[in-house]
């Protein structure tokens, strides 16, 4: 596994090849190949166990892998740390805060030990308060602040010594609707600048609304999300009439339509076969309400992933 | 390793235990202890030396409520933060593992020197009760020992924080080995002397005055076809005179003496100058323990004559006392070797060891993780 052949041209994003780490008998981490390319935002995705937090441990250079090679903006931080660190910015899915210390303190003591002046690390925390929305916050110990709050003191940690590569380990949980907007936009608006950021999450809908790639996780490896299968598609009548399911299914002959709360499921094999049969309700003066994929690309590739593990 | 960061997280450190009440209870609860102390200590010391009695009674209760109180500040330094899970988030800053464990020593080391500065207030009282004050350089000995013990409890707290996975025992672990350095080493002085036992012959002209283990020496055998114990002859002595080889069996604390110089507290005494009073005897604790300890370097008198009828040529009943004196506590001092810097090395060689181990379990990358541990 020593040498691993290099594909694609060098980049300052995260590029791994062939990684894997076991903890004694448990493999966490087989094999694991992805580039997270700088400027975009890349999303995570595997069950529980998969080996994401291994992985991104690895990433932020705090675990050695046992084979395979990795580099973080360019460095590879197992040789050489103290350059990766530097790049790197870690958000790590335990929410360690000194409780003892206020917001900013926290932001201050940490960009002290990325090197900074006392006065540069105090301008730094201050601004970050702010984009982060913790603004009102910043002279209240660690220990007051919500689950919701330290997560985004945590990620201002993260973007103290603003980093080339952003490593998050699910930053969505916990965080209420508008900040999770704000972490969204803040996110893009990093990537917009030229960062790589990598996000592991449950939260799909919520990941497929920011990533621009995905690279998918089972069992210690990635894999290559299935291709198209059949997928659900919610469909609504106006007024929800009685009978709607027979309705739709004579309309659509030949298909299973099942009934979904207040709404009715019916699985297409692929997008043109869904136009079909939305034309053909029409057609057969249904007045349709709702007409959309029952789940997202993401939760689609992501239950098919569940699926294959079994 | 980088000043200034070690500079940011001994602050960070202490920040954090300063804003915890605990630590000022507990403050003053070691306050009251040493007052308490001091105070027995100014009933045993009688005289014109009542100060530097109490003074230095004081200091080894510094010293022992010290023992007792650091390892909870060190031993959970590493592992605590693990669990805590804000270790990690240091390990990804330009801080090394380096930084990170001298802080925590420093960070420990200081926070044991302010409970020293709490204990003062107390040593003060026994500065002014007393007549005479006790010698400057006394003092200013014994407080640099003790800062010196302090900082080698921290690192061995520091070190088993980062070796051992869970806080908990990490804390004890610690305990057992400060115990061990201040019990342990009286226990193997002890049970080493015994091992290390010499037979001793007694040289006499009537054997049948002396007894040993197995009745009356002039029922024993001729050494030459036997074991001790047994009778051999001795006429360069005297024309009757009789060793009895094997009369006793004595202790050899001479052998063994150098297990208590890792004790903390002979440590602490032995390093400090001894003031005598106008009879050659020390006047505090400090120099009564060393006495302890420099005698147990002299050996014992493996060979002596017998106190009934020695071999002097004299029929018995005519023994001269020969007048031989003890020697006086200032001479046994001045004739026997101090220890202390031994002691202190061993002791700083260990805590040294305890952080080297403990830092090649923190390094990160981590390629190897101790069982049961967590990374973040």
């Amino acid at each position: 596994m020593s040498t691993t052949p290099w594909q694609g041209p060098p980049h300052e994003g995260i590029s791994v090849r062939a990684v894997a780490r076991s903890f004694g008998s448990v493999h966490a981490v087989r094999d694991v190949s992805f580039d997270a390319l700088p400027g975009q935002i890349t999303g995570l995705v595997g069950p529980n166990g998969a080996g994401k937090t291994t992985l991104l441990l690895m990433l932020a250079s705090l675990l050695a892998p046992d084979a395979g090679e990795i580099r973080v903006a360019g460095v590879d931080p197992v040789t050489d740390p103290a350059a990766a660190r530097a790049r790197i910015g870690w958000m790590p899915d335990a929410l360690g805060a000194w409780e003892a210390l206020t917001a900013h303190e926290t932001l201050v003591v940490t960009g002290r030990l990325y090197g900074a002046t006392r006065a540069e690390a105090d301008r730094r925390a201050a601004e970050l308060l702010v984009e982060v929305g913790l603004a009102d916050l910043s002279a209240s110990p660690a220990r007051v602040l919500s689950r919701g709050q330290k997560q985004l003191l945590g990620l201002a940690r993260a973007l103290v010594h603003r980093p080339r590569v952003l490593l998050l380990d699910e930053p969505a949980s916990g965080l209420d609707p508008a900040a999770r907007i704000a972490l969204r936009e803040m996110l893009r608006r990093l990537a917009g600048e030229g960062a790589a950021i990598l996000i592991s999450s449950h939260v799909l809908s919520e990941l497929e609304e920011m990533t621009d790639a995905a690279v998918f996780m089972s069992r210690g490896a990635t894999v290559t999300a299935s291709g198209p299968r059949a997928r659900d598609w919610r469909i609504r009548l106006v007024g929800d009439p009685v009978g709607a399911r027979e309705l739709v299914a004579r309309a659509l002959a030949g298909s299973e339509v099942r009934a979904d709360r207040r709404s009715l499921l019916v699985a297409f094999p692929d997008e043109t076969a869904a136009a079909s049969a939305l034309t053909a309700m029409v057609a057969a003066g249904l007045a349709v309400a709702e007409f959309a994929p029952a789940s997202g690309a993401l939760e689609q590739a992501f239950l098919d992933l569940k699926g294959a593990e079994r | 390793m980088n000043l200034s960061r070690i500079g940011v997280l001994t602050g960070l450190e202490l920040r954090q235990r300063a804003r915890r009440a605990g630590f000022y209870v507990l403050l003053g609860v070691f306050f009251v202890v040493v007052l308490g102390i001091t105070w027995l200590g100014s009933l045993i010391f009688a005289g014109e030396n009542v100060s530097s009695g109490m003074v230095s009674v004081a200091i080894c209760g510094v010293l022992l409520m010290a023992s007792l109180v650091t390892p909870t500040f060190t031993g959970n330094a590493i592992n605590g933060d693990r669990d805590a899970a804000t270790l990690a988030p240091v390990q990804v800053t330009l801080a090394t593992t380096a930084d990170i464990l001298l802080a925590k020593l420093l960070a420990g080391w200081a926070t044991g020197l302010v409970y020293l500065l709490v204990a003062l207030p107390a040593l003060l009282y026994a500065l002014v009760s007393g007549d005479e004050a006790p010698r400057a350089g006394t003092l200013v000995v014994a407080v640099l020992v003790l800062a010196a013990e302090i900082g080698v409890i921290s690192a061995i707290g520091v070190g088993l924080s980062a070796v051992i996975a869970r806080p908990l025992f990490s804390v004890a672990a610690t305990y057992l080995v400060v115990m061990l350095l201040v019990i342990g080493t009286l226990i193997s002085f002890g049970l080493g002397m015994l091992a290390a036992r010499s037979s001793v012959s007694v040289l006499t002209e009537d054997p049948s005055q002396v007894y040993v283990e197995t009745g009356m020496a002039s029922t024993l055998p001729s050494c030459d076809g036997a074991d001790e114990p047994c009778l051999s002859p001795r006429p360069d002595l005297s024309e009757t005179c009789m060793e009895v080889r094997g009369a006793e069996l004595v202790p050899r604390a001479d052998r063994v003496w150098w297990l208590l110089a890792a004790n903390p507290f002979v440590v602490l005494a032995d390093a400090t100058p001894t003031v005598y009073d106008g009879n050659g005897w020390p006047v505090d604790v400090f120099g009564n323990l060393k006495l302890a300890v420099r005698e147990v370097q002299r050996a014992p008198e493996l060979v002596r004559d017998d106190w009934t009828d020695p071999c002097d040529g004299k029929p018995a009943g005519e023994v001269q006392t020969t007048g031989e004196e003890y020697p006086l506590p200032r001479e046994i001092i001045g004739s026997s070797v101090p220890s202390w810097f031994v002691g202190l090395g061993a002791q700083a060689l260990l805590a040294a060891g305890l952080m080297l181990w403990g830092a090649s379990r923190t390094r990160t990358p981590a390629r190897r993780t101790p069982p049961g541990s967590r990374i973040a």
